[in-house]
């Protein structure tokens, strides 16, 4: 072998070596990264740009395989499947801190699993038994026009007023709307009743879309990932979601 | 000739190392084991991994769940909770996998029926979890849809009067001759039975007041017309149809959120049958000869 071969022949094996080292260097330097997103508060993570910066390109990548399916890879809401809207600052179950929403991720909405969010559903108003869990009388159909137009009344919309001001009586006595949404309609979040007196509707805002969901109730679902992703995978999609509806803040 | 080496020589010492470093080697070896078998310590780890606040045997007790649990009782997170905080609660996690891990060794899923059924549950929420985490396609959800349409159909509704007539020499069939030619029942001196006299019901409520054979025949109504007379035992029952809405079928964008329940407590359900078939075929169970 010439000199100029074993030359060449160092100079790879020593670039060779070199591009090793940086690898696993990266690897070292990610893996530590990833340790420190796993060791904080998932709260104080989009507030580290080292860490949220990480978090949130792995994030994108298990959002786009795992909820993309679902909540679009905008994450903008789709009313036929009452799918939420993630980009904004309306949240069904608390106040879209990542810890939260990691552990709807993790153990989902009405999903089966015992430690996700199923505590209560909308009851079908008409039908002869509207809920499950607890006895509800059903309503007529004028009622349930009734409680169309209160809720409607909220964004003055209403077309008979007669109508909603029977529906808010309705609302707070016999029909039950109050337990879950409050007497003022401003939802609970622990328990995902949405607020009723914006207009940022689950499954659509017009009359029509009101009285269905009254008539027929409705019962969304989010699965629980809790054994199809890892802790790591779990927080930073949860980084990443959470960061949907604080970009669009820090947007407008 | 003597073939044994000579006590001080170098190849004595080094047959002698051997045999040290290798019965050393040995011992060691023996003593880890040991240590191994008879403290369980064999799954222990030399580190505990970021995502744990604590191994117990092996098991790790989750950072996430600290944190669930420090915002849950002090409404506070793992950045801001004091140390007393985190080190009560972490305290309280680690029991309950102690407590666990000795209720398994107890053989407790054998004999409390409470562990028991949680677990028959936790199993069969399992695979309804499986089942969910994939979203059917939109074509799996219309021909759902299609085969089911009449599910998704809206509650029909009706206003109707359901008129009694007494057993005391009416001719029933001259009364709905009168109604049909557009006499006003209050003109007949009609009493109203009571059961549908709050206005506009969906069909399941005017089933409920009406009964199912009175409902069958109110169902069969256009919206103006009169029945025939239905004698029950409470005397002869005439219909008059105000106004009857039958069933809509709502669209696929309209019912397409319960189509997607369905389908997938349709899924959940056959892939727990799949399930059970599974186990059942696995398992080795013997019945005894009496029941067989």
């Amino acid at each position: 072998m010439s000199r100029t071969a074993v030359h060449y022949t160092t100079a790879a094996a020593g670039a060779a070596i070199l591009l090793l080292l940086v690898v696993i260097s990266i690897g070292v330097h990610r893996h530590a990264l990833q340790a420190a997103i796993l060791r904080a508060d998932p709260d104080t993570i989009l507030a580290d740009p080292r860490l949220a910066a990480f978090a949130l390109d792995r994030g994108r990548n298990v959002y786009r395989r795992h909820c993309a399916s679902c909540h679009g890879n905008a994450g903008k809401a789709d009313q036929g499947f009452g799918v939420p809207n993630l980009t904004d600052d309306d949240h069904l179950y608390g106040s879209g801190q990542v810890s939260e929403i990691e552990e709807i991720a993790r153990f989902g909405i009405r999903s089966g699993n015992k430690r996700g969010r199923n505590l209560a559903s909308m009851p079908a108003y008409a039908s002869a038994h509207p809920y499950a869990l607890e006895p509800l009388p059903p309503q007529s159909p004028q009622q349930i026009e009734d409680l169309t137009q209160r809720l409607l009344a909220f964004t003055g919309r209403q077309t008979d007023q007669a109508a909603a001001d029977r529906g808010e009586k309705l609302f707070r006595t016999t029909a039950g709307c109050w337990d879950c949404h409050e007497f003022n309609a401003s939802g609970d979040p622990s328990t995902g009743a949405p607020t009723l007196t914006d207009d940022i509707w689950l499954y659509g805002g017009s009359h029509d879309d009101i009285y269905r969901s009254i008539a027929r109730g409705r019962a969304g679902v989010s699965p629980s990932f809790e054994r199809k992703l890892s802790v790591a995978d779990l927080r930073d999609v949860a980084v990443y979601v959470a960061n949907l509806s604080r970009r669009s803040k820090t947007h407008d | 000739m003597n073939d044994v080496p000579p006590f001080d020589s170098d190849t004595f010492r080094a047959d002698r190392r051997s045999l040290v470093l290798c019965g050393t080697g040995a011992l060691l070896g023996l003593i880890i084991a040991g240590f191994g078998l008879f403290t369980a310590q064999g799954t222990r780890t030399a580190h505990i991994p970021a995502e744990d606040a604590a191994l117990v045997n092996g098991v790790p007790v989750l950072l996430a769940d600290l944190n669930t649990q420090l915002q849950s009782t002090y409404n506070t997170g793992l950045a801001t909770a004091s140390r007393a905080q985190k080190e009560a609660l972490l305290n309280g996690l680690i029991r309950e996998e102690l407590y666990v891990q000795r209720g398994v060794e107890l053989g407790l899923p054998n004999d409390d029926i409470d562990v028991r059924a949680a677990l028959v549950n936790a199993t069969e929420g399992q695979v309804a979890q499986d089942a969910l985490t994939s979203r059917p396609a939109d074509d799996e959800l219309r021909a759902w849809y299609n085969r089911h349409i009449e599910k998704y159909a809206d509650q029909g509704r009706m206003t109707l009067n359901d008129y009694v007539i007494p057993a005391d020499g009416s001719d029933p069939a001259r009364i709905v001759s009168r109604l049909r030619q557009g006499a006003a029942p209050a003109s007949l001196s009609l009493k109203s039975s009571g059961r549908v006299d709050d206005g506009e019901e969906f069909y399941f409520a005017a089933r409920i007041h009406l009964g199912d054979r009175l409902f069958a025949v109110a169902r069969a109504l256009r919206s103006g017309q009169v029945s025939d007379p239905v004698a029950m035992p409470d005397g002869v029952h005439i219909l008059v149809m105000l106004k009857n809405i039958p069933p809509i079928p709502a669209t696929f964008e309209q019912a397409k959120d319960a189509v997607l329940r369905d389908v997938l407590d349709d899924k959940v359900k056959r892939l727990q049958a799949g399930n059970e078939r599974f186990l059942r075929k696995r398992a080795d169970i013997r019945i005894a000869a009496a029941l067989r």
